[in-house]
This record gives structure tokens, C-alpha cells and sequence, in this order.
């Protein structure tokens, strides 16, 4: 067992050594942009995808036209589903490109018609603006209830793991069960 | 190494001692390693970002189910030749031997449930490598995949138990089984998030997911300990978890981006991710359960006063989640609509966790051989 335990940190430690770090991530590219005015901020976004599909993750940039120096500002979904407005985020650098602002590996998880309400507050004041009927596709691959459906075999396993050995001890068990004080 | 004891009913204590103890502590450092992957990752998410298939956080949630599988199979291919040479199979490693594709192998109960648990996870991180081509790294925790991989590695670690359960003679047994329901628990504060996809705006439907788990958990450790102190000790070994965790995987999370060089987010929120998950009131909510349990030297029957303490204590974890939730991010104020409701669903989850839970520690107590002469109590 010795050896076995050896050969095994061995090749873990194998792996560890060959393993590439977690720095290869890829430029923002942005395909596809869209104009939103808010109070007196003009502003791009900017998408990494086109068009969108629910589910997706992508990378988004805002990018204020003179520049994020100097000004702060929020963003808030409003689910098309739901109906409802999300809470509103602070907007903050992009972890991939770090003089705008943005959200990596971010999905805007249902298809439909999206609206992003943005906030900035900056050396022209206080500003408010929506960028509005953003469509999303619907989602790729199987439908969520035949994903979810192959997730929870394990638990099903469990299930009947449960099942088996609940009957089989039931006689065991039988009764007041195992006293609590000895 | 020798994982049988030879036959010998009688085996002597320095040699059983020995028995079972090497590979029940490596699949639990897999658990442990798994435990530290999925921590450090959920923090790398908030606290950094990008993903990829390939970092350090991802390796050690990979190796803790490799190493649980291997030295699973190790296990049942020796307890397989074993039988096969005629030798007497020790129950005492990983628990009665089942026959598998007829009588092809024999693998311990323990080991079986761990092994499968640990095959699965290979297979659901197929399908996540799968999914993550489809629909990129987004991070979501409560992805169908994700989900898929975070039951297979509470299988896996179901069977750890059960591997300690099963030396319950060994005082490295009756240990072992309380501080690996402490990892199921720290483990199952991630795998409720599934339940985000239930929509309710009154209750707090993962904390009462949470409420039920570690009511459950805690009062199989009650059960399987079999006289007072079992809960505590689960819950304690909780607590050393929570501890442990809260500093390392900030610290982890930090350490990683500087060596990849990678900034840290513009907003972080300071909160360890994962370790805030977990119930805090849990070690006082079982020292509460302890004293219901006492109420069985009155003459109550065991298993009831555990569903009754089940209760309680769901409607303690139910209370205090939304509560813990509120203070560690800091929130304005406590919505107790939210709590009341969450107390009571957790209540009411809490009975069948007590009722279960109880049961699941007697069943525990049942794998371990019936007790010889060398065993202690």
C-alpha cells in the first residue's frame, strides 16, 4: 500500500508540475456594439458575442466615451422571464481589460428581451439610461429538464442505497431504536 | 499490506489496529482534497474570475475523487483476490463484501459506495467539460453538470463514512465517522444551491435545504455515537472546517491570481464564498439537541425524541441562516417575514431530518461486524 501511496503522489505531483497555468485567458474581443445615452454620458457597449443566446457567457464592455477616469456608476438587469428588475451592480473594471469597464463569463440566463438600466455619476452629474429590447435567443443543447434529469442520477442512486438498507436493517432497528444514553 | 485479517477471528489488537486504517484515511484525504478544490474555486470565481479547465482549484476537486476511486478499487480488487484464495474478508474494511457483476468481485459496502460516487464524478466531468464548450465558463455554480458532479462526490464521501462505520471498534472508526459527516455537511451547503431553481421570494428555500442536511447530518453523528456527544462533534467538526476554510480560501484565492497575474475584482466583498455558507449556529444548535436527547432517560423512546429535536433544530438553522446571511454581507436589515417563514419550513424538514438522521446513525453502527472480544465500546 505503501508503494501504491507513493505512485500515487507521485503522478499527482506529476500532474501538478505539467499542469499550464491558469494565464492563458484570451484577449476581450468584441464583435458586435451597441449606443446607450445615459443622462449626460454617452456610451458604448460592447459584446463578445452575436448574436445572443441565452445561458452563453460572454465577455460585455462599457465603455463611456471619454473614459471610465473619474466616474462611477451601477447595473441592473431586467429579466424579460421574470419581469423583474435585478439588483443594481456596481460597474467595475474588466478583469481582462482593465481600462473599462465590464463582466466576463457572465450569461443572461433566459431567452428574450432584455433591458440593462445604468447609472453613472461623474464630473457632469448624476445620470440615468436604459439600453432596451435586447433580444437573446433561446438557449442551446438539450432542454434543462433532460440535463437536470441526467444530474440527479446520483442522487437517485443514493436513493435506492437508501431504500435498500433501511429495509434490511428495519428488523435490526425494530422498536425504541438505539438508546441515546448508554 | 494486509486488509484482511487472515481469517483469524481472534486477530491480535497491534495488527487489527492497523487493519483498514490506510486506505479508509486515503479516501477521506480525497474528500478533504476535493473539499479544499471546491473552496478555493468558489472563491477564485468571486474574487478573480476567469476560468479555464486547467486551474490549480479544478486539479485538486479532480484528484480528491481520483484518489477516493483509486484507493477504492485498490481495495476491492485485494478484498477480491482475497475471497478468491479462500481467505476470511474482514468486515471491519469498508464493511460486509458485496458480490459485483455476480460474483466477478467483492467489494466492501464502503468502498463500493465511494468508488461509484468517484466514477460518477468522472463521467459528470465529461459532461461539464461537454457543457462548458457549449455554453463557456460562466462560472454558475448551479449548473445541471455541477450539480451532477457535487452528488457524486457526496456519494463518494456517503461511503467514506461508511468505511469508518465499519472499524467503529477502532477508535479511529468512531472518530473518523463524525468528522466526515462535518465534510458532508460543509460539502452539502454547496450541493442545496441546486435549489436556487425553485422560485420563492418568503422562504429561504437553500437555507432550509441547509436546515434538513445538517439536522440530518448532525443527528446521524447523534445515533451512530450512540450515547451523548455525537452531535456536538459533528457540529465541532464542522466548526473546524468553517474556521480553517474562511481564511484559506481568500488567502488561496489572492495567492493564485498574484502568481498568474491576474487583478483581483474592483468590488470584492471580503466574505470567504463558501465558509459563509455554512450554519454557523451550528455547534450551539446541537448542544441544544444534545440536551433534547436526554429527555430518552425519561423513558422516551430514542427515535422520537429525535424527531422532536429535529425539529427544534431545524427551526434554529432555519431562523439563523437568513440571519447569518444578512450580517456577514452586510445587509441593511433583517427581512423577518423571511425568517419566520424559512424557521418554519426548516422545521418542518428538520423532524424528517431528525427522524432519518437517527435512523441513518443506527444503520451506521450496523455495518461494523457484531462486536468481539478485542472491541471497545
Amino acid at each position: 500500500m505503501r508503494k501504491t501511496l507513493l505512485a500515487l503522489a507521485a503522478a499527482i505531483g506529476l500532474l501538478f508540475a505539467t499542469t499550464p497555468a491558469a494565464n492563458a485567458y484570451e484577449p476581450v474581443n468584441i464583435v458586435h456594439t451597441e449606443r446607450v445615452q445615459i443622462g449626460p454620458y454617452g456610451m458604448t457597449v460592447g459584446f463578445s458575442t452575436w448574436p445572443l443566446r441565452a445561458m452563453q457567457s460572454l465577455d460585455f464592455t462599457f465603455i463611456p466615451d471619454d473614459g471610465i477616469a473619474g466616474k462611477s456608476g451601477t447595473l441592473a438587469f431586467l429579466n424579460p422571464e421574470t419581469g423583474r428588475l435585478g439588483r443594481p451592480q456596481p460597474l467595475a473594471k474588466h478583469p481582462r481589460k482593465l481600462e473599462v469597464w465590464g463582466l466576463d463569463i457572465r450569461a443572461l440566463q433566459t431567452e428574450g428581451s432584455w433591458t440593462f438600466r445604468f447609472e453613472i455619476d461623474g464630473p457632469a452629474g448624476k445620470g440615468a439610461g436604459e439600453l432596451r429590447d435586447l433580444t437573446v435567443l433561446e438557449q442551446p443543447g438539450p432542454p434543462m429538464a433532460v440535463s437536470w434529469s441526467i444530474s440527479l442520477i446520483p442522487l437517485i442512486v443514493l436513493a435506492v442505497l437508501v431504500t435498500v438498507a433501511w429495509r434490511r436493517t428495519k428488523l435490526r432497528l425494530r422498536g425504541n431504536g438505539l438508546p441515546a444514553t448508554v | 499490506m494486509d486488509l484482511t485479517a487472515g481469517g483469524a477471528r481472534v486477530a491480535s489488537v497491534a495488527r487489527s489496529e492497523r487493519t483498514g486504517a490506510v486506505p479508509a484515511g486515503t479516501v477521506l484525504a480525497g474528500s478533504v482534497i476535493s473539499l479544499v478544490g471546491l473552496t478555493w474555486d468558489i472563491q477564485w470565481h468571486g474574487d478573480v474570475g476567469p476560468d479555464t479547465f486547467f486551474t490549480l482549484p479544478h486539479l485538486f476537486l479532480y484528484s480528491g475523487s481520483a484518489i477516493s476511486g483509486l484507493a477504492s478499487l485498490v481495495v476491492v480488487l485485494m478484498t477480491t483476490a482475497a475471497r478468491r484464495a479462500g481467505r476470511q474478508v474482514d468486515a471491519r474494511v469498508g464493511g460486509r463484501a458485496i458480490n459485483v457483476f455476480g460474483k466477478v468481485f467483492a467489494a466492501p459496502a464502503g468502498y463500493l459506495v465511494t468508488g461509484t460516487g468517484a466514477a460518477m464524478f468522472l463521467l459528470y466531468g465529461l459532461w461539464d467539460q461537454w457543457w462548458h464548450g457549449l455554453y463557456g465558463f460562466d462560472a454558475v455554480i448551479d449548473s445541471p453538470p455541477h450539480i451532477g458532479l457535487l452528488l457524486s462526490i457526496t456519494l463518494s464521501i456517503i461511503g467514506t463514512v461508511m468505511v469508518f462505520a465499519a472499524a467503529r471498534e477502532h477508535r479511529w472508526g468512531t472518530l473518523g465517522v463524525v468528522g466526515t459527516l462535518g465534510v458532508l455537511i460543509a460539502f452539502s451547503t454547496v450541493t442545496v444551491l441546486g435549489l436556487q431553481q425553485i422560485d420563492s421570494d418568503l422562504v429561504d428555500v437553500v437555507s432550509v435545504g441547509i436546515a434538513l442536511l445538517s439536522v440530518l447530518l448532525v443527528s446521524a453523528g447523534a445515533g451512530f455515537w450512540g450515547r451523548p456527544g455525537g452531535a456536538v462533534r459533528v457540529a465541532a467538526a464542522l466548526a473546524v472546517i468553517q474556521a480553517i476554510t474562511w481564511w484559506f480560501s481568500p488567502w488561496a484565492a489572492e495567492a493564485y491570481a498574484s502568481a498568474v497575474g491576474l487583478p483581483m475584482r474592483d468590488y470584492i466583498d471580503g466574505v470567504p464564498a463558501m465558509p459563509a455558507m455554512m450554519p454557523m449556529a451550528l455547534l450551539p444548535i446541537a448542544a441544544v439537541l444534545e440536551a433534547v436527547y436526554l429527555l430518552s432517560r425519561r423513558g422516551w423512546t430514542a427515535g422520537r425524541v429525535s424527531v422532536l429535536a429535529g425539529g427544534i433544530g431545524g427551526f434554529l438553522v432555519g431562523a439563523s441562516m437568513p440571519i447569518q446571511n444578512t450580517v456577514v454581507y452586510g445587509g441593511d436589515s433583517v427581512d423577518w417575514a423571511v425568517v419566520f417563514a424559512t424557521a418554519a419550513a426548516g422545521t418542518v424538514f428538520g423532524l424528517l431530518g431528525g427522524f432519518a438522521g437517527w435512523r441513518f446513525g443506527g444503520m451506521l453502527r450496523l455495518l461494523a461486524p457484531a462486536k468481539g472480544d478485542n472491541a471497545h465500546a
